[in-house]
C-alpha cells in the first residue's frame, strides 16, 4: 500500500520521475492497473482540492497534471490490456468568437486526470462542431469555456443547437470567468463549474459517479 | 522614470483611457475579429475612439495592440504582420496625441501595450525566455518607431513574464515603464493572479526588473470597494514608486443577451477620490469603461 500512497503524493507534487519509478514499483508487487490508476486519480484530486482553497495555483495544477501525462503514457497499454476504460468520454471547446483556451486547457487536464477521455476542439467551436464531436465520439459530457463576457450570447446558442439535436442525454457543462450558476439556470445547462477542480465535481455528480 | 513622464505626474493626478476592446466592439468589430488588424484596415475606427478618451480629459493614451504579439495574431492567421500592425497603431495614438497639443495642455503621452502572450513559460510551457523576449521585442519596437512614449505591460499574472516584458522593454530605451497586474479575490479574502501571485510579491518582482509605475487592472470579480483595497495594499507594497489602478466598470451582467459593464460614470467617479486618497496616482478604466466614464472621473481631478 505505502507504494501507492506515494504514487499519490508524487502526483500532486508532480514529480514526474518518482511518479515513473513508483508506477514500475507497482507493477513489479503486482499491484493491479486499477489501483495504480485510483492512486494517480487520488494525486489529482488532492491538487484540484488544494486548488479550490487557494493553497496552490495554475502552476502547481499544470505540474500535477505534466507528472498525470506521464504516469498515463506508461499505464494506458496496460488499462486497454486489462480492458479498464476512461470512466467517461468528454468533449469540450471554447465557444465560437473566442479564442482563450488557458481555463479549457485546465479543465481538459483536470477531467484527463480523474481519467475521462477528453476530445479538446479548441478555441472558437461552432455549435454544429460541438454537436458533430459529440455524435461521433459518443460524449456523456460536453464543456462550453468563455472568457469573453461578450461572447455569452453565443454560449447561449451553443446551448440551444446542442439541446435541439439528439445527444443522448449528454450533459452540458459551462464555465469561464464570466460565467455564474445564475446564467448556466438562464440558458439551461446542465452544470456551472466555477474552476476547473470542480469541473471534475460536477461531472461526477452530473453522470453520478461520485 | 523618465523626466517627461515624472514632470506629469509631479502635476498632479495623472488619468489614462478606458477599455479598447469594448469601445471596438461598440464600434462594430464582430466576435472572433482581429481587433489589432483594426489599426490597418480601420485606422479611423481606433483614432476616434483614442481622439475621445483624450477629449474626455485622459493623460495617457493607450496603443490598440493589447493582443499584438505573433501568437496572439498567428489566431488570425496575420503572425507575419506584427511589426506592421504595432507601428501602425502607435502612430494612430500618437497622431491623436499631437493634434490635441495645445498651449494650455500638454499632449497627451502615448504608451506602448503589450499584453500576456497567451501560452506559459518552461518549465510549465512550451516557451522559452528568449522566444518571449523575441516575441516583446518585435511588439516593443514596432510602437517605439510608431512614436510611443512609454510602456503599459497589463493584465498580466505571470510573475517571469513580466519579467522578461519589463527587461526587454527596458533594453530598448530610457522609457517609462508601467506593469500592471491582474488580480482577483483569493479564498481567504486576499488578492491574488491566475498564477498565484500577491500583491506583495507581483510588486517587488516588477520593481526588481524595473518598473517605473505598479499597479491592477482588469482582474475578475473584483468590486469596485475591491479596487479600493487593492489600491491600498498595492500603494503599501510600491514604497515610493507610482501606483496605477484601471478598474472594470464592474463585473458584467447579461441583459437581453448583450453583455454589459453595470458601473456607471457618475459611480466610477465616485471611486476616483478613494482612489486618490489610497495613495494612487494614476488612474484609468479596463473593460467596459468608456469615454463618458473617463470625462466624469477626470472631472474629480484635484486642483493642484
Amino acid at each position: 500500500m505505502k507504494t501507492l500512497e506515494q504514487l499519490t503524493e508524487a502526483v500532486g507534487r508532480g514529480d514526474r520521475e518518482a511518479v515513473s519509478s513508483l508506477i514500475e514499483s507497482a507493477m513489479m508487487q503486482e499491484i493491479g492497473p486499477k489501483a495504480i490508476l485510483d492512486a494517480l486519480v487520488a494525486g489529482m484530486d488532492d491538487i484540484g482540492r488544494r486548488f479550490k482553497a487557494n493553497e496552490v495555483f495554475v502552476p502547481e495544477v499544470l505540474i500535477a497534471a505534466r507528472a498525470m501525462k506521464t504516469a498515463m503514457a506508461k499505464l494506458e497499454p496496460i488499462l486497454s490490456e486489462a480492458g479498464i476504460r476512461p470512466a467517461f468520454t468528454a468533449v469540450i471547446g471554447t465557444v465560437e468568437g473566442d479564442l482563450h483556451d488557458i481555463g479549457k486547457n485546465l479543465v481538459a487536464m483536470m477531467w484527463r486526470g480523474a481519467n475521462f477521455d477528453v476530445i479538446d476542439l479548441g478555441t472558437n467551436v461552432s455549435a454544429q462542431r460541438f454537436v458533430v464531436a459529440a455524435r461521433e465520439h459518443k460524449a456523456s459530457i460536453i464543456g462550453l469555456s468563455a472568457l469573453l463576457t461578450t461572447t455569452m450570447p453565443a454560449m447561449r446558442q451553443t446551448v440551444q443547437t446542442l439541446r435541439e439535436a439528439d445527444l443522448n442525454g449528454a450533459k452540458i457543462v459551462i464555465g469561464g470567468a464570466p460565467i455564474t450558476q445564475s446564467f448556466a439556470d438562464q440558458i439551461g445547462a446542465d452544470g456551472f463549474a466555477p474552476d476547473a477542480a470542480s469541473a471534475v465535481d460536477k461531472v461526477r455528480q452530473l453522470v453520478g459517479a461520485a | 522614470m523618465n523626466q517627461r513622464f515624472q514632470d506629469r505626474l509631479d502635476a498632479g493626478i495623472l488619468f489614462c483611457d478606458g477599455g479598447m476592446g469594448t469601445q471596438l466592439m461598440a464600434a462594430g468589430m464582430n466576435l472572433g475579429q482581429c481587433a489589432t488588424l483594426f489599426n490597418v484596415e480601420r485606422p479611423e475606427v481606433v483614432s476616434d475612439i483614442h481622439r475621445r478618451y483624450a477629449e474626455a480629459g485622459c493623460d495617457l493614451l493607450t496603443v490598440n495592440t493589447f493582443q499584438g504579439s505573433a501568437t496572439a495574431l498567428a489566431q488570425h492567421g496575420l503572425e507575419g504582420r506584427v511589426e506592421e500592425l504595432n507601428e501602425a497603431g502607435a502612430r494612430l495614438a500618437r497622431q491623436v496625441a499631437d493634434d490635441l497639443a495645445k498651449a494650455d495642455r500638454p499632449a497627451p503621452l502615448v504608451l506602448a501595450d503589450i499584453g500576456p502572450f497567451g501560452g506559459f513559460l518552461e518549465p510549465l510551457g512550451e516557451t522559452s525566455r528568449d522566444e518571449l523576449t523575441r516575441l516583446f521585442t518585435q511588439q516593443l519596437a514596432a510602437q517605439q518607431r510608431g512614436g510611443a512614449d512609454a510602456v503599459i505591460i497589463e493584465t498580466m499574472s505571470d510573475a517571469t513574464e513580466m519579467d522578461v516584458a519589463l527587461r526587454t522593454a527596458r533594453a530598448l530605451g530610457d522609457w517609462t515603464l508601467i506593469a500592471s497586474f491582474a488580480f482577483e479575490r483569493g479564498a481567504g479574502g486576499g488578492f491574488h493572479t491566475m498564477m498565484g501571485l500577491d500583491v506583495e510579491a507581483a510588486v517587488q518582482g516588477a520593481l526588481e526588473s524595473g518598473a517605473d509605475v505598479v499597479g491592477a487592472n482588469c482582474g475578475s470579480s473584483l468590486s469596485l470597494d475591491d479596487y479600493v483595497t487593492l489600491a491600498e495594499r498595492l500603494v503599501a507594497a510600491a514604497g515610493d514608486h507610482p501606483v496605477i489602478i484601471q478598474p472594470n466598470a464592474g463585473t458584467p451582467v447579461l441583459i437581453e443577451d448583450r453583455s454589459v459593464h453595470p458601473a456607471t460614470p457618475e459611480q466610477m467617479a465616485a471611486l476616483v477620490p478613494r482612489l486618490i486618497d489610497a495613495g494612487v496616482r494614476i488612474i484609468g478604466g479596463c473593460c467596459g469603461t468608456t469615454p463618458e466614464h473617463l470625462r466624469a472621473m477626470s472631472t474629480m481631478k484635484p486642483a493642484v
